[in-house]
């Protein structure tokens, strides 16, 4: 085994810290949470890096990046900026188009970005009433007389969905019921007619918007519909292995900026006449916070691994999910607690990365489904006949 | 417009510990593009960019240059090739013995009508080597440059000092020194880094340097003590008490 | 004891180095590139640099006085034209440039090393020893001279730059390395607006302000002439009160030798802290003003 990085990773890395360390000081990093999202100049110096062609694929203009490397740019920015921001979950929304959808759809994405900077495509699925139980999805699309089609319906916790410019939706066809197994995806432009967004407020992740999205009589053409017929949704669910390793990724930056904070103010903080480093309780929380970063980055890594070799994590990544997320807020939770009163204040950025991580528990599928698709799988393991 | 970039490889300086003995140990500290070389780099590529021309870089520095990895980030940042040694004999060469180096690194290069320099090297900060390279070379030069635009071929720049701008014009060519504010350097990408991998890098041991300063010690200074009194935003009274006192 | 060769431009630097000359040799040169200061030196050369002409220039006349008057020791101003005409001397005589010296003992010259992370001691093995200097290390000493002065003929280079035109930058802000107190900012300013609270702090304490390089260079909010550091001023107030600044070594060197630091910044952890006499641990918005109305 090998666990070191190329040159290149490295570089790369460098680069991500040279962004970081450029553009997000502590007052923009605020603004970006009051103004739920991200200054235009910086997502332009993301796109103008390269950094957000990174994992699309070459026919579009896309840079072929392995998950590995993906993961660990992310890890990075959320470390070295301790904040969300929206671009790798904006990069899949435009994977997802251009792995599935026909070359005008892709390129059309594509422009899209080149020309703004921001989120181009917001994925919408979940519903009111479907998480993860997605049977229960009733935004539908039916079929006219003309030829056309139009869409009903709402979809909810849309990330980026203030910002992008297209949604890609996923509705079932004709029938809303729950029986009906058939769906489609659908690219369907933010300014179409009968579209609005809410903005939903969040107990933390402000940075990035998640919105409410309502759909009443949207007009479709064949045009607008991403691969096969009846087929969406088993196309989309491809890519939600390696979006539940950058959640992973996201937060364990976020909690590792926490961890970088804390550690260091305990050494800096005298009480009694010595740092508080030296005292073992706070020893032991911080050893128990190391360890947590070293399993998650270790299992995260793995499961990168697996995936650029070709192999399925369904479990794994599900495992990984709800390890890290769970832990990750435990570091956060720790740090909070080495800072002492100090920590539930404004006054430093821990409350605001334990809101974040918080999140994470439910970001791609909350922990306790997680464990219900692990739980299933480890059962199937280890049953002898 | 051929230009060429003269730079220098250098330890991390973040990275360099003081030991006991108020010696300097670099033994953790990886090599790094010397800060104000970056723009020299940015400033040829945009200049080579704007002039249909082409950029390569130049090296004189201690052992640290060998490293794979600092190549490519030289070279990822737009230099199609780079000539350098990379020799524990050049550490603390002065500049004269770096110039030397530099003028022989530029016989490799063949023709040029450029070399762009840093505003001066994270180690010895001397300002001195573009001048002493230009002696050699036999060519004019400028230092504290912040814009060069070329005019056939001749180029046209302006030197930007504490108290007036002088707008000069460089016969070619010519050695020019640049100001950090000529160029940002850019934050560079996988593609860059990536393409940086496959153009050559020719790095050597050098053969002898020719010492014209004899380095007797390098330590670090003996801090001068200072109080440390940290106080709250609460306790302007007692900071301001002690102002005072230190201006009276 | 040898004869020293001083090569300046500004009056400050010819009679600051002038008189450092007078204490390591017995006989003082000094070619100034512009006019020349009268009662510093035992013989003035100057070279007036003609209109269209670029001072470095001066380089072949200055040539002309240093083979004349085969000095064993030359100080150069470390400034913009200086530099350059004194670097192709040494490269001419066979010398490396030893710059930005702080110390002198003997053929035995101190400067930074990384900034200020070290001081280095080494010996001009040339037969001719090239130091940039700004004098400081020469403290008080006196210069004293003849009051002739030579003016060398101007000797154009085979290949001369030409002087297109200039443009003056408006001198703003004090001398700092004569201010007895220096407020400086740094990076942790909000917006260029905040400047006015170092102003007023400056104002009521009679002192003068100055910034950190990012401050002036990146953000131009304060002229280049007022960062503070190992490639811009270096001084030495009573009291220098660092505001909004990391206290990266670089921006350190500047000020190492004050005799109080006092520094203001919000972050805890800032390396400014290790290096003050006194701090502030806090929001300089609110500091700042609170502290100008204290004094």
């Amino acid at each position: 085994m090998d666990f070191s990085l190329t040159d290149e990773q490295e570089l790369l890395l460098e680069s991500i810290d040279e962004f970081a360390e450029r553009y997000f000081d502590e007052d923009t990093i605020k603004a970006m949470y009051a103004n739920h999202g991200c200054p235009d100049e910086i997502g332009e110096a993301y796109r103008d890096a390269g950094f957000g062609y990174m994992g699309l694929p070459e026919s579009v203009g896309g840079i072929d990046t392995d998950y590995l490397t993906l993961a660990l740019m992310t890890e990075r920015l959320y470390h070295k900026t301790g904040c969300m921001t929206p671009f790798m979950t904006a990069m899949l929304a435009m994977k997802d188009i251009a792995d599935f959808g026909t070359e005008e759809q892709a390129q059309m994405i594509i422009e899209a970005y080149n020309q703004s900077g921001q989120c181009a495509a917001a994925l919408g699925i979940s519903e009111p009433a479907a998480g993860s139980d997605n049977n229960g999805m009733t935004t539908v699309v039916k079929k006219q007389e003309d030829g056309t089609y139009i869409m009903n319906g709402q979809k909810t916790w849309v990330t980026n969905g203030a910002v992008a410019q297209f949604f890609l939706i996923i509705a079932k066809d004709e029938d809303p019921s729950y029986e009906n197994k058939s769906y489609s995806m659908w690219l369907v432009p933010a300014k179409s007619e009968g579209i609005s967004v809410g903005l939903l407020e969040k107990v933390g992740q402000q940075a990035i918007a998640f919105t409410d999205l309502f759909l009443d009589n949207v007009k479709l053409t064949e045009a607008n519909r991403v691969g096969e017929a009846g087929k969406g949704f088993y196309l989309l669910m491809k890519n939600f292995e390696f979006e539940r390793c950058l959640v992973v990724a996201q937060g364990l930056g976020q909690a590792q900026a926490a961890m970088d904070d804390a550690a260091n103010y305990v050494s800096e903080r005298n009480v009694f006449g010595r740092p508080l480093a030296t005292n073992p309780l706070v020893r032991d929380l911080l050893v128990e916070a190391e360890t947590i970063l070293e399993n998650v980055r270790t299992y995260l890594y793995k499961c990168c691994w697996m995936l650029d070799n070709g192999q399925s994590i369904r479990s794994e990544v599900a495992m990984l999910k709800r390890y890290a997320t769970k832990g990750c807020t435990r570091v956060a939770d720790i740090a909070m607690s080495l800072y002492g009163g100090l920590g539930y204040t404004e006054e430093v950025r821990i409350g605001r990365i334990w809101r974040d991580l918080r999140g994470n528990e439910f970001a791609g599928g909350a922990v306790e489904v997680m464990s219900y698709i692990a739980g299933r799988e480890i059962v199937k393991k280890y049953k002898k006949n | 417009m051929k230009i060429v970039a003269a730079i220098k490889v250098v330890p991390d300086d973040e990275a360099i510990k003081v030991a006991g003995d108020r010696s300097l140990d670099a033994s953790k500290a990886k090599e790094k593009i010397s800060t104000y070389d970056l723009n020299a780099i940015e400033a040829g590529a945009q200049l080579a960019a704007a002039t249909g021309g082409n950029l390569v870089a130049i090296s004189a520095s201690y052992e640290g240059a060998t490293s794979k990895k600092v190549q490519k980030d030289i070279l990822a940042r737009g230099p199609e090739e780079l000539f350098a040694y990379g020799d524990a004999k050049l550490a603390t060469a002065d500049s004269l013995a770096t110039a030397k180096a530099l003028q022989t690194l530029l016989a490799q290069v063949g023709d040029y009508d450029l070399v762009l320099c840093g505003d001066g090297s994270a180690d010895m900060f001397a300002g001195a080597v573009d001048a002493q390279l230009a002696a050699l070379l036999d060519v004019p030069v400028v230092n504290k440059v912040t814009k060069i635009t070329p005019e056939g071929d001749k180029v046209v720049v302006e030197r930007t000092l504490d108290t007036v701008v002088e707008e000069i014009e460089v016969p070619l060519p010519a050695v020019i020194s640049v100001s950090p504010e000529i160029a940002q350097p850019r934050i560079t990408g996988m593609k860059d880094i990536m393409a940086a991998g496959k153009k050559p890098a020719h790095v050597d041991a050098i053969d002898a340097v020719e010492a014209a300063v004899e380095v007797a010690e390098i330590k670090a200074p003996e801090a001068a003590p200072r109080k440390q009194e940290i106080f709250g935003e609460d306790d302007v009274e007692k900071f301001a008490a002690a102002l005072a006192e230190a201006i009276r | 004891m040898a004869k020293v060769l001083v090569l300046a431009e500004s009056a400050d630097a010819q009679r600051a180095l002038a008189a450092g000359a007078r204490t390591i040799g017995d006989e003082v040169v000094l070619v100034a590139v512009g006019a020349a200061e009268t009662g510093v030196a035992d013989k003035a050369y100057q070279v007036e640099v003609p209109a269209g002409a670029v001072a470095d220039d001066a380089y072949p006349a200055v040539q002309g006085v240093f083979d004349a008057e085969a000095p064993a020791v030359v100080l150069i101003e470390p400034a913009a034209h200086t530099k350059t005409i004194g670097a192709k001397l040494a490269a001419k005589a066979g010398a490396a440039i030893i710059p930005n010296i702080t110390a002198l003992e003997g053929d035995v010259a101190t400067n930074m090393y990384f900034g200020g992370l070290a001081a280095k001691k080494q010996t001009a093995t040339s037969g001719v020893k090239f130091y940039t200097t700004n004098g400081a290390l020469f403290g008080d000493a006196a210069a004293s001279g003849t009051d002739a002065v030579e003016t060398v003929a101007w000797v154009a280079p085979a290949k001369a730059l030409v002087l297109k035109g200039t443009k003056e930058v408006p001198v703003e802000g004090a001398d700092l390395t004569k201010s007895d107190v220096v407020v400086a900012v740094g990076r942790g300013f909000a917006e260029e607006a905040q400047i006015q609270l170092a102003n007023d702090l400056a104002a009521k304490v009679g002192g003068d302000v100055g910034c950190s390089r990012p401050v002036a260079e990146n953000l131009g909010w304060l002229p280049r002439n007022l960062y503070v550091g190992v490639s811009g001023v270096q001084c030495a107030p009573k009291a220098y009160v660092a505001v909004g600044i990391s206290g990266q070594m670089q921006h350190m060197v500047g000020c190492q030798d004050s005799k109080a630091i006092f520094a203001i910044n919000k972050d805890a952890n800032a390396p400014i802290f290790k290096q003050c006499d006194y701090g502030i641990v806090g929001d300089l918005a609110k500091v700042l003003p609170a502290l100008t109305a204290a004094l």
